[in-house]
């Protein structure tokens, strides 16, 4: 039988959580043995395979538009979207930024910035991305399994992997389960 | 002694006296002397006449003329021409199309319902309400009498079960069971308070009652108090009828200077007195424990319930709140008997029902109706059809926390059983009357809005759950709705009931429940096509993102 | 009553709320706004349950037990209701737990939501931006992290009676405010921090703790405050050996989990500097020097003064001091010392009159604290409550809401004096005048339980004329106290504290005329000083200092801050030893210091105002060379070759006190 495909990425977060996904030292290896990780942003390939995946797994929230396709992108290629982290489920501490508009945020950002030298500009390039209020990705796609924790523990995110990899919806609870 | 042949009406509401009313009743007064009428010709300031397109209005009967709205100026030609030569005065009469007035009057000679049924607002517009004297006149306070001299107090609450009198406050607890609770409640004094908190959007029948008839009320808290056992009243008036409250206050020293309040009533031992307590513009404190506690002095948030105010009520004593409709009825029923009562309404709901009838019909205002009449009777006979030959689509009662009544249960009666039956909810006493310009999600979006601001805010239900259910509403009218919401929705309006502290939040959700349950369909086509089917909605936005 | 929950028959007595009922039966129901020492609200509507026959669910905290109830506290029902109430929070305010310090044990909704296995929010947050009230001194409001469940409100009226905190608007917009509406900085909040204690989340934070250890990371020691002669009980917090907060203890009899801002905040706010070594006087100057060097100096002092009573060692202990502490102290100054000047430093001002008028009765004539929780009226006078003794404050304040009288008698405005019935201030020094008055207001109105011979016009002339109050006034008040069923009288050092016994006397008589005072029981009771105030009395440490001729003096005043009048006192003796936790103009003028620990570093025991004997803990571990109170004090007696023995405990008892001490 051939093991389902797992993708990952990441948004607007910290990388934290895959970072925490690493720390799962040589169980990693039991999670190749039972899935084919195929994209991650911590691998070569970085874009899911056209043909889909079974499992996707998103960190981050949505912070602007180019998030958003991404969001997108995962959600049409994979069967089941996992919500990594605080950041995916929540909006976590990127979120605190919607307590301002987006101009106060970049003008903070790239002109009174302490480190800005002469008068700063804030990118206005029409390629770049639009930056948006910052979202859990629940607001935007539809989420199947939700996996919060800053970061959620490497000994959870192994539990939700292994789950998903032998066809079970993960039941996150107890010592699993925290917000912080 | 004088015979009066003309009754010359002045209406003597809050917006009347803002816009002259007292000037054109003064000018009425020199006309009629100039003329030399003042035998022939009585003149009274009478309260709220149940419209207020053309205020102040002036009502001349026999004839039943109503003329507005009058200035002072007008008035000379007005008693030269009718009063004087006997004809109607041209141009001054209140616009046809929306002729009001007191509906139950025009009832009474549309000859279809028998004119008997005049029970609460038998003197309503036709006495002085600031005379005691005219109210004595019109058999005022012999129910009093009667009680105090020839009944015993448990023989009053008896006769009142008998009658099968329920509140008018929308619940429909039988009156004279909340009664006789109150006089096995342990403990003294006790209370009696009346309801007169009147603050459901689109309901002003209770003012009507307090504006046109005060001592009725009084009357029947007297006789209430007889019954329990309770030696102090108290009024709760909402705060923006200071008309209500003049009346009220004019009326207890009236009251109290000719014996029917104070020490020794009707020369018995039997004590009582009435005190006003003014309500400051919360919606809240017409919940019965809220009510109590803001009469306490402290914020208008309602109590837990149990336990109920018949044994812990004011200042922690067995109390009587009756809404004011509800006591209204008392003396009726006290002077002519329970049997006499029980021959209007229907076997369980006996009595009439005082609407206030408003939205799409051809005549809007006060009516009192026999309980049991359906929609399609009052629509049809005292509003005079649909305005602008448009089509009924939904009538919603008793103010935001009503139901909606779709076509369907137009044919059914309305009265507290057969309402359940149908899970209609008998309201405060308002006939929301729309036709099919009338968008539902934009109907239940107003009246949850009201409920978001009117929301004590205790408990995290009705607190949150009105405003969540107010952006999903403001959502869906924006275009910016998605199915899931209508789960949200649904979900909202059924907790509500479920979890919510009291009446207000567990009927908050009734109108969202309705509208899903009767005209889902309109409200997918926001969603679904992006389209409001009645044109009412903004849909301002794109689907999609949300602001 | 009987009643079934979850297939589980319980009896209970009648009253009992569900919740309660479940709790007994051993089935735990989430709550948020309900706490056990505050009045059941029934707000959060997170403790609904299924009652057979209701039609809704029903809120557990507030609903009675019915006989023949059947109660179910778990279904899916249920568990979804609780988690759409938790929705609903989550979608009010900003409540992100990754920057919340509660967040991780701490946070009762987190908490609440966990445990209902709550993995997201399914409503969105809301990103209205709500403000933070950083104002005050002690502690910060978070209004983003508020959940309205108000049980700062409440506390702040049922249990403390300040009225500080309230809500202002409704609905949605419904906003927890300080009076109408200022920062809570500068409202009337009084500090206590009880509103800290009780919030469930992480809106009402105290600054000291903030983000220095969770519930789960910090130990938790039940002691008791030493701040006043009260002796409240409270739960000390510390982590890694250090205080981080002190909460009050809600099972304490004492103070039932009300404390104040003496207890609370301010042992935390705490500047002084430690002495950490002996510190002996050499070549004029204060030289770090070990136990044994500083011991050697002092006993080569004292050693010749042994015996020498008049021109010996005076000495002076801080009641603060624990009683075993206590009385090591007068055995080693008073017994073995033979010294005449033993006292402590609150030289018998609040307590030596009402001890020797207790040696003159023979018997105790104070009562206890819940004389005043269940008087009917209460007179206050000689103690500003809103000052010193605070949380007999509060008792008092908490109780007035219910039609319970007050009547202030003070000088000055009192700040009790708006919630009093009757709010006097006679002339200064006119004490005894007026109560005086008061007896004879009682007997000339017949209203006296014991009456007693007394030319009442002349008294009541001389009281209105010394006091300058109307006779009407002291009648008025009198009055009052004599009709009501359970009078209290409060009184404090404005009578404990003067020259001679009269007033006191004409206190406990008037006392006894209106039946505040018989045989078997009293609801009079003074506030006294500090925590050790009784046993101080009880141990005859209570006359004023005199230096005289006296070569040297033994000051252990232990973490108490010594007052100016003590050091000017002290300016000339021959020798001075100071036994003291913090360094101060006193240690400065010493010739040895001893460092000794402070409050939460020892153990021992304290006799409170209504002389119930309490166990204050040790919290944290002091520095190697401080010693214990106690131990520094046996350490110089066995130096000296003296010996401390005996009984703490039975000394107490020996002295007939003003109080019954059990």
């Amino acid at each position: 039988m051939a093991k389902p495909k797992v993708a990952s990425d990441w948004m607007c977060g910290c990388a934290g959580c895959h970072m925490s996904l690493l720390d799962m030292d040589e169980r990693i290896i039991k999670v190749a043995e039972l899935a084919d990780i195929r994209s991650t942003p911590i691998t070569d390939l970085k874009v899911p395979d056209a043909t889909g995946v079974d499992v996707g797994v998103l960190e981050g929230g949505i912070n602007n538009t180019a998030n958003e396709e991404q969001a997108h992108r995962m959600r049409n290629s994979c069967k089941i979207l996992v919500a990594l982290g605080d950041c995916a489920v929540f909006g976590g501490v990127p979120a605190m930024r919607n307590f301002f508009t987006i101009e106060e945020s970049l003008r903070r950002a790239y002109v009174e910035t302490e480190s800005t030298d002469s008068e700063g500009k804030i990118p206005d390039d029409p390629e770049l991305m639009r930056p948006t209020k910052v979202r859990s990705l629940q607001e935007v796609v539809p989420v199947d399994v939700f996996v919060p924790g800053c970061p959620p523990d490497a000994d959870t995110i192994f539990y939700v992997l292994a789950e998903l990899a032998q066809g079970r919806i993960p039941n996150i609870k107890g010592d699993k389960l925290h917000w912080h | 002694m004088k015979t009066i042949r003309s009754m010359v009406l002045v209406s003597s509401d809050s917006l009347s006296k803002e816009r002259g009313a007292a000037a054109v009743y003064e000018r009425l007064e020199e006309e009629i002397k100039r003329f030399g009428l003042q035998d022939e010709i009585s003149l009274t300031m009478v309260g709220d006449i149940g419209r207020h397109d053309a205020v102040p209005m002036v009502i001349v009967y026999p004839e039943a003329v109503i003329y507005g709205p009058i200035k002072p100026s007008d008035v000379p030609f007005l008693v030269e021409e009718h009063l004087y030569k006997g004809r109607i005065a041209a141009g001054l009469q209140a616009p046809a199309q929306e002729l009001t007035g007191r509906i139950a009057w025009i009832s009474a000679r549309a000859g279809t319902l028998p004119a008997e049924q005049r029970i609460v607002l038998e003197r309503a517009g036709i006495i002085d309400p600031n005379s005691i004297e005219d109210y004595i006149l019109h058999e005022g306070y012999t129910a009093l009498g009667k009680v105090l001299t020839t009944m015993k107090p448990a023989e009053v609450i008896a006769e009142i079960q008998k009658s099968g009198l329920r509140g008018r406050g929308g619940a429909g607890f039988p009156t004279g069971t909340k009664w006789s609770f109150v006089s096995k409640s342990p403990g003294k004094p006790k209370y009696v308070v009346c309801n007169a908190d009147e603050s459901e959007p689109g309901t002003f029948k209770d003012r009507v009652i307090l504006e046109g008839d005060p001592h009725s009320v009084i009357e029947a808290m007297t006789i209430a108090a007889y019954a329990v056992g309770a030696s102090e009243g108290y009024i709760y008036v909402r705060g923006e009828y200071s008309l209500a409250q003049d009346r009220l206050h004019s009326a207890i020293l009236q009251a109290r200077e000719f014996g029917f309040l104070g020490k020794n009533i009707f020369e018995t031992d039997f004590t009582f007195d009435i005190r006003i307590h003014s309500g400051a513009g919360a919606y809240i404190c017409g919940e019965e424990t809220a009510l109590l506690e803001s009469i306490e002095g402290k914020r208008g948030i309602p109590r837990t319930r149990p336990p109920f105010p018949t044994t812990n009520g004011l200042w922690g004593m067995p109390t009587v709140i009756n809404n004011v409709e509800t006591l209204a009825n008392v003396p009726p029923i006290i002077r002519n008997g329970a049997v006499w009562y029980r021959r209007f309404g229907t076997p369980s709901s006996p009595g009439t029902k005082v609407y206030t009838i408003l939205g799409n019909v051809n005549v809007t205002g006060v009516i009192e109706v026999p309980m049991g009449i359906t929609l399609r009777e009052v629509i049809a006979i005292y509003a005079k059809g649909m305005k602008s030959g448009g089509n009924f689509k939904l009538a919603q009662t008793g103010g935001s926390s009503g139901s909606v009544i779709p076509a369907t249960l137009q044919d059914s009666p309305m009265d507290f059983d057969s309402f359940a039956k149908a899970g209609v909810s008998m309201g405060s006493g308002a006939l929301l009357v729309c036709n099919e310009d009338t968008c539902v999600v934009d109907l239940a979006k107003v009246l949850i809005n009201f409920f978001r601001r009117e929301s004590c805010g205790k408990c995290n239900p009705c607190r949150i759950g009105t405003e969540r259910a107010f952006e999903i509403l403001t959502d869906i009218s924006n275009g910016q709705g998605t199915l899931e919401d209508l789960d949200t929705l649904a979900n909202l309006s059924e907790y509500l009931v479920q979890m919510s502290n009291c009446g207000l939040g567990q009927t908050a959700g009734t109108p969202i429940h309705d509208v899903l349950k009767y005209f889902r369909a309109e409200i997918e086509a926001h969603i679904l096509l992006h389209v409001c089917p009645t044109g009412v909605c903004p849909m301002k936005e794109p689907a999609g993102e949300k602001a | 009553m009987k009643v079934t929950i979850n297939d589980k028959m319980i009896e209970v007595p009648q009253g009992t709320t569900v919740l309660q009922a479940s709790r007994l039966a051993g089935f735990d129901i989430p709550t948020l706004c309900d706490h056990p020492a505050l009045i059941p609200y029934g707000g959060c509507r997170l403790c609904l349950v299924e009652v057979q026959g209701a039609r809704t669910l029903q809120p557990s905290c507030t609903l009675p037990v019915n006989d023949g109830m059947v109660v179910k506290t778990e279904s899916e029902k249920i568990s979804a209701a609780r988690k759409f109430v938790l929705t609903l929070l989550f979608s009010e305010r900003n409540h992100f737990c990754p920057y919340c310090q509660v967040s991780g044990g701490d946070c009762e909704l987190q908490n609440a939501a966990l445990k209902e296995g709550m993995g997201n929010w399914p409503l969105p947050p809301n990103w209205q931006r709500y403000p933070v009230d950083a104002s005050h001194e002690y502690f910060v409001i978070d209004h983003n992290r508020c959940i309205l469940c108000r049980r700062c409100v409440r506390a702040c009226g049922e249990l403390v009676g300040n009225f500080t905190l309230g809500f202002e608007e409704r609905g949605a917009k419904s906003f927890l405010v300080a009076d109408f509406g200022v920062p809570i900085g500068q409202s009337t909040c009084i500090s206590c921090g009880t509103c800290t204690q009780v919030c469930p989340t992480g809106a009402i934070i105290d600054r000291v703790s903030a983000y220095r250890g969770k519930v789960i990371e910090v130990e938790h020691h039940n002691s008791i405050c030493l701040g006043c002669s009260v002796g409240c009980g409270i739960d000390v917090l510390t982590r890694d050996n250090t205080l981080v907060r002190i909460e009050g203890d809600w099972s304490a009899a004492v103070n039932g989990g009300v404390i104040c801002k003496v207890g609370r905040f301010l042992p935390l706010d705490e500047d002084r500097q430690r002495v950490t070594t002996p510190l002996v006087r050499r070549s004029g100057a204060l030289q770090p020097a070990s136990w044994d060097e500083a011991l050697y100096e002092i006993a080569t002092a004292l050693k010749p003064l042994v015996g020498n009573n008049g021109s010996g060692v005076a000495a002076m202990a801080s009641t603060r001091l624990p009683a075993e502490a206590l009385y090591a102290f007068k055995e080693l100054f008073g017994r073995e010392f033979h010294s005449h000047m033993v006292t402590s430093t609150e030289e018998g001002v609040t307590t030596g009159l009402a001890a020797a008028l207790a040696d003159e009765l023979g018997k105790s004539f104070e009562g206890h604290l819940g004389a005043v929780q269940s008087a009917d009226c209460i007179l206050n006078i000689g103690v500003n409550l809103a000052d010193n003794h605070e949380v007999v404050g509060f008792l008092v304040k908490r109780i007035l809401p219910q039609g319970i009288k007050l009547i202030t008698v003070d000088p000055n405005a009192n700040p009790l004096d708006p919630q009093a019935e009757l709010a006097l201030h006679p002339q200064v020094g006119s004490d005894v005048e007026f109560i005086r008055g008061l007896s004879a207001a009682v007997l000339k109105a017949g209203l006296a339980k014991n009456p007693v011979e007394m030319d009442v016009d002349a008294v009541l002339v001389t009281a209105a004329m010394k006091t300058g109050l109307p006779v009407e006034s002291i009648e008025a008040a009198a009055h009052l106290l004599a009709l009501a069923d359970r009078p209290a009288i409060i009184f404090g050092k404005g009578i404990s504290a003067q020259t001679n016994n009269s007033t006191l006397k004409a206190l406990v008589e008037f006392a006894r005329l209106i039946g505040a005072l018989d045989e078997k029981h009293s609801n009079l009771l003074s506030t006294k000083g500090q925590a050790n105030s009784v046993t101080a009395a009880q141990y005859h440490l209570d006359q004023p200092l005199k230096i005289n001729g006296h070569r040297a003096a033994f000051i252990a005043i232990g973490d108490e801050k010594p007052t100016k009048r003590l050091i000017q006192k002290l300016e000339n003796v021959p020798f001075l030893v100071v036994q003291a936790s913090y360094a101060s103009q006193l240690t400065a003028m010493a010739d040895v210091v001893l460092p000794v620990t402070i409050w939460a570093e020892q153990e021992g025991h304290y006799v409170n105002l209504e002389g119930r004997i309490q166990l204050a803990q040790q919290s944290i571990t002091p520095e190697d060379m401080v010693w214990t109170n106690q131990a520094a004090l046996e350490g110089v007696a066995a130096r000296l070759g003296l010996r401390i023995d005996g009984n703490w405990k039975e000394e107490l008892k020996k002295r007939v006190s003003m109080v019954e001490i059990s």
